[in-house]
């Protein structure tokens, strides 16, 4: 007596599919990787086209030879269309934009034809959703495939299959591929979240900005500085060109650390930073970021400091429950 | 996933264009039963299933009519059954998945048909139904991968129907003709539990009326050398002995299998030719009297009639010898003497009467009770098909009152009066003359040229037959008379000409399609010089066969692969023939680097290429005649890195 493995069969198919393979970019699906396996229905045909061969051939009953040959041979050429559906397509590049957990991921999957076939109906399906694939003769083609994106954190894809029944809905014709990509999940908004907290009073400092209303000083002009800024009886005075330097009172940096939060179950607490991040941002703000474990994210504004403030927060380890 | 609003329709259009051949081969109040039920079903669970008790009732119903109509079990009750099964499956038709096995099994019911009938009508109507259940199946696997229905329509996924059978057709036609065949069935084919009217093993005076107004074809016959004349064109079935003067019976003493054996030990000319029998659901084989050899599968009774082994459900095609009957000195023997002069003993007392009157009248001249018998038919006697009903002295009433009849009284009362007269005498049903089509070089022999007549036995001479109905109507039977031509209408013989046309392709197709089985395809191979093909030869010809067919299966298949431009295609193949150096062009490249590439690796190519690329991209952008172009082709396709 053999020993039976407890894998189900299709994680065994996979296993002897897969054979610890990882596709780099661009993947070229070519017949040694497309698969063909007969659908239930596809059984049930094969034994209809069997039994009506069988029956014909004993009563010696040419139609009914012919018609069983017919549709046996019919869904043979069905099989090999839909292998070539498949077989000599290009899985050109994968891209996804980070989102937040709750939002769906808009994978943009795009593929190319080596030869001039048109492809129809070809599903491309990563992670439980799919998208169908048309392409015209010789031509690219871009599969858009939303995914939910639940978690924060870094998301990879396992496999990307690639399959169709058609023509004839008789066999399940695939190919797996295995492209490396990951993209990052930023930690849900808290929704309705509270407001900024407000920095301390020895953070704050006033700082010289363009555009304030109170003028501080003359400096000499600077190319760029606007016309109404320049002092133009001081600089007839000094014979040389003085702009005027306005000053504003700038808000203080905002540190958003850990210990604000601390009393929050982990993951609200992780998404009320996320919120005031993207609040903070939106206000053109400069904040900081400190997080347990990790260096803090000294002050800054703009777009590449955001993510890199969210990617930090997507990182946090989640806490077992 | 169920089906939307678009595909269900077309779902249940294969269902009903699968039926339709089916329905037509049932019995009238069967195939309305049937199609008012599919009908019924397919309306009232168009949007809910219908509840499984009503589905029950309506099993039951379509059933009992099935069963009330075929009265026991056979080939047409299972079909009929099928049917009814079909007709009630569409109330469970919600998903694809139901639609599909709707559509499979579906196509059993024009494989049925086959088993039933397989006239061109029920090829064509099944090959339609084919196609439409292909067509449905490609989209229901459409709308399994959610291509969209709303802007289908059916024409191009039926050029994809085209293009699938089509390419599959080599292969279908390889293993037709090479797929080892059965010599023998290796179960039988049931019979049909009503069988059609034609020649039979029994004859009742005026139960042939309808037969003899069937004018579809019972065989087609072409002879190799010189056919006999029609006089000579005598298709024997059954022989009748017995006769309890209501009803003719054949004489089971009389099937004494005569072991292949011909009866006939002649030295005149044989006729040679070849008969594709029309499927008749009996044993009885029509064929010329009388055979010299018997074929396999075939018995001989000793009154000369021939038998099939298994029913003769298919279209089978005999290679038979004939020759004229030979005069036969041997004296009968005692008990088939009497056994041929048996009378039912209280009928037909006046018949009977005249019979013995001209034995007296003739003394032993035999012929001349013979010729006297023709002579009264000839002189008072008409030839119709529209008889009073019979009694119980129905002959006497035939002889004496009525005088109007046709082959079955005329043969039944010559043998009694025969019989009555001391003469042996016996009735011998089948086929006499038949219509020669003068564009396929064939006879066609109709169930209309069914025909009894009689055989005497005649001292020194041995059976000779006698056909009184000629002495009446000989017309009718040599099939002189022009109306009687198939296809003719009127005086204009356009029609019959295209008749003629249409039923020598009728026969050509018989002969290559329907006729075919294992000693057609041990045949097959004669042509080419072998004799003797083994099953394992055969074998390995049909697998040979099939690894061809199946690489021109994706030969055609990649096809749409081919650039159309016959120009890009010639410089891809350039492009094709630089890859073995390293030097494809790669798909981003322009031409000018990649005859730059080209240059610096093999300059001994450059100017040659140099002047091709220019050439080529100057018809590429630019409008240049088709010589030119064609040039241009050639010269690529010349050149050889």
């Amino acid at each position: 007596m053999f020993k039976r493995s407890g894998k189900p069969l299709w994680l065994k198919l996979e296993r002897f599919v897969r054979r610890q393979r990882v596709d780099t970019l661009p993947v070229h699906i070519d017949r040694r990787r497309v698969y063909v396996l007969p659908t239930r229905f596809g059984l049930f045909f094969g034994a209809v086209v069997f039994v009506m061969a069988g029956g014909a051939l004993n009563y010696n009953n040419n139609p009914a030879l012919l018609l069983a040959l017919m549709l046996g041979t019919a869904g043979l050429a069905g099989l090999l269309t839909g292998h070539l559906q498949l077989s000599g397509l290009v899985m050109r590049g994968i891209h996804a934009d980070a989102v937040h957990a709750g939002d769906d991921a808009v994978l943009r999957v795009s593929f190319q034809a080596l030869d001039a076939r048109p492809r129809t109906g070809v599903m491309i399906g990563i992670d439980g959703q799919s998208a169908m694939l048309m392409m015209r003769a010789s031509s690219e083609s871009v599969v858009e495939l939303r995914l939910p994106m639940v978690h924060r954190g870094w998301h990879e894809i396992d496999k990307v299959s690639v399959w169709t029944t058609r023509p004839m809905g008789l066999a399940h014709t695939w190919s797996w591929l295995y492209p490396v990509y990951g993209w990052i999940v930023y930690p849900a908004l808290e929704h309705n979240g509270p407001p900024l907290p407000e920095a301390s009073a020895d953070a704050s400092r006033m700082r010289a900005a363009q555009g304030g209303d109170d003028v501080h000083q003359l400096r000499a002009y600077r190319h760029g500085d606007a016309l109404r800024a320049i002092a133009w009886k001081a600089s007839a005075k000094t014979g040389a060109l003085l702009a005027r330097e306005y000053e504003q009172a700038v808000q203080a940096d905002i540190l958003l650390a850990w210990s604000q939060v601390r009393q929050l179950p982990h993951e609200q607490a992780i998404s009320r930073l996320a919120h005031w991040v993207a609040l903070a941002d939106r206000q053109g703000r400069r904040f900081a970021l400190q997080l347990p474990g990790m260096r803090a994210i000294e002050a800054n504004t703009g777009l590449a400091h955001r993510h890199a403030c969210m990617e930090a927060l997507a990182r946090l380890p989640g806490v077992r429950a | 996933m169920n089906l939307d609003e678009k595909t269900r329709p077309y779902v249940m259009l294969a269902l009903g264009l699968c039926m339709l051949p089916l329905l037509l081969q049932l019995e009238i109040p069967v195939a309305l039963t049937v199609t008012g039920t599919a009908l019924l079903t397919t309306i009232a669970s168009w949007r809910n299933p219908l509840p499984g008790v009503l589905k029950i009732l309506l099993l039951v119903i379509v059933v009992t009519a099935v069963f009330m109509v075929y009265r026991g079990f056979g080939r047409d009750t299972g079909c009929a059954l099928l049917a009814a099964m079909l007709a009630i499956k569409p109330s469970e038709t919600q998903t694809v998945r139901d639609g599909r096995s709707l559509v499979g099994f579906g196509t059993f019911a024009p494989f049925s048909t086959y088993l039933l009938n397989q006239s061109p009508t029920a090829l064509i109507l099944g090959a339609i139904a084919v196609v439409v259940a292909i067509l449905v199946l490609m989209r229901l696997a459409d709308l399994e991968n959610q291509v969209d229905s709303a802007d289908w329509s059916p024409r191009e996924p039926l050029r994809a129907t085209g293009k699938l059978l089509l390419t599959g057709l080599p292969l279908a036609m390889a293993a037709f003709w090479l797929f080892p065949r059965l010599p023998t069935p290796l179960w039988g084919l049931p019979e049909k539990s009503v069988s059609k009217v034609g020649l039979g093993d029994t004859m009742k005076p005026g139960e042939w009326s309808e037969l003899l107004l069937d004018d579809t074809p019972a065989m087609r016959v072409r002879f190799q050398g010189t056919p006999p004349s029609s006089q000579d064109l005598y298709w024997r079935g059954t022989v009748f002995w017995d006769f309890d003067g209501v009803e003719w019976k054949p004489d089971s003493a009389a099937a004494i299998d005569t072991g292949g054996r011909s009866l006939i030990k002649t030295t005149a000319s044989r006729w040679h030719y070849t008969a594709d029998v029309e499927p008749t659901d009996r044993k009885i084989l029509p064929l010329l009297e009388y055979s010299t050899a018997v074929p396999e599968g075939v018995r001989m009774n000793v009154d000369g009639a021939l038998r099939t082994e298994t029913n003769m459900s298919n279209l089978t095609r005999w290679q038979v010898e004939a020759a004229p009957a030979a005069l036969d000195p041997t004296p009968l023997s005692r008990v088939i003497r009497q056994r041929a002069l048996r009378l039912p003993n209280d009928l037909n007392g006046r018949t009977r009467a005249l019979g013995r009157q001209w034995r007296s009248e003739f003394g032993s001249n035999d012929e001349g009770i013979v010729q006297r018998a023709l002579d009264t038919f000839h002189r008072d006697f008409t030839y119709s098909l529209t008889v009073p009903q019979p009694g119980l002295h129905w002959i006497d009433d035939f002889m004496f009152q009525n005088k109007v009849g046709f082959c079955e009284h005329y043969s039944t009362a010559f043998v009694v009066l025969m019989r009555a007269a001391g003469i042996p005498a016996r009735v011998v049903t089948g086929y006499a003359g038949g219509f020669y089509n003068k564009t396929g070089d064939y006879w066609l022999i109709r169930n209309s040229d069914a025909h009894a007549w009689s055989e005497v036995w005649l001292n020194g001479r041995g059976w000779t037959r006698v056909d009184p109905t000629a002495a009446v109507a000989a017309a009718n039977i040599y099939d002189t008379l022009e109306e009687r031509a198939p296809g003719r209408i009127g005086q204009f013989d356009g029609f019959q000409r295209l008749w003629e046309v249409s039923d020598s392709l009728r026969r050509g197709w018989n002969d290559f399609i329907l006729g075919f089985d294992a000693k057609r395809q041990a045949g097959m191979f004669k042509r080419f010089g072998i004799n003797k093909m083994d099953s394992s030869t055969l074998i390995a010809l049909f697998v040979i066969a099939v690894v061809i067919a199946m690489a021109w299966m994706v030969l055609l298949l990649r096809r749409g692969e081919r650039v159309a431009d016959p120009l890009l295609r010639a410089w891809h193949g350039l492009s094709k023939r630089y890859a073995k150096h390293g030097l494809a062009r790669e798909a981003y490249e322009p031409v000018h680097a990649w005859l730059d590439r080209i240059t610096r690796a093999r300059p001994e190519n450059a100017a040659a290429m140099q002047a091709l690329a220019e050439r080529f991209s100057a018809m590429r952008y630019a409008a240049v005649s088709r010589e030119k172009t064609a040039q241009l082709i050639r010269d690529i396709k010349r050149f050889r890195p």
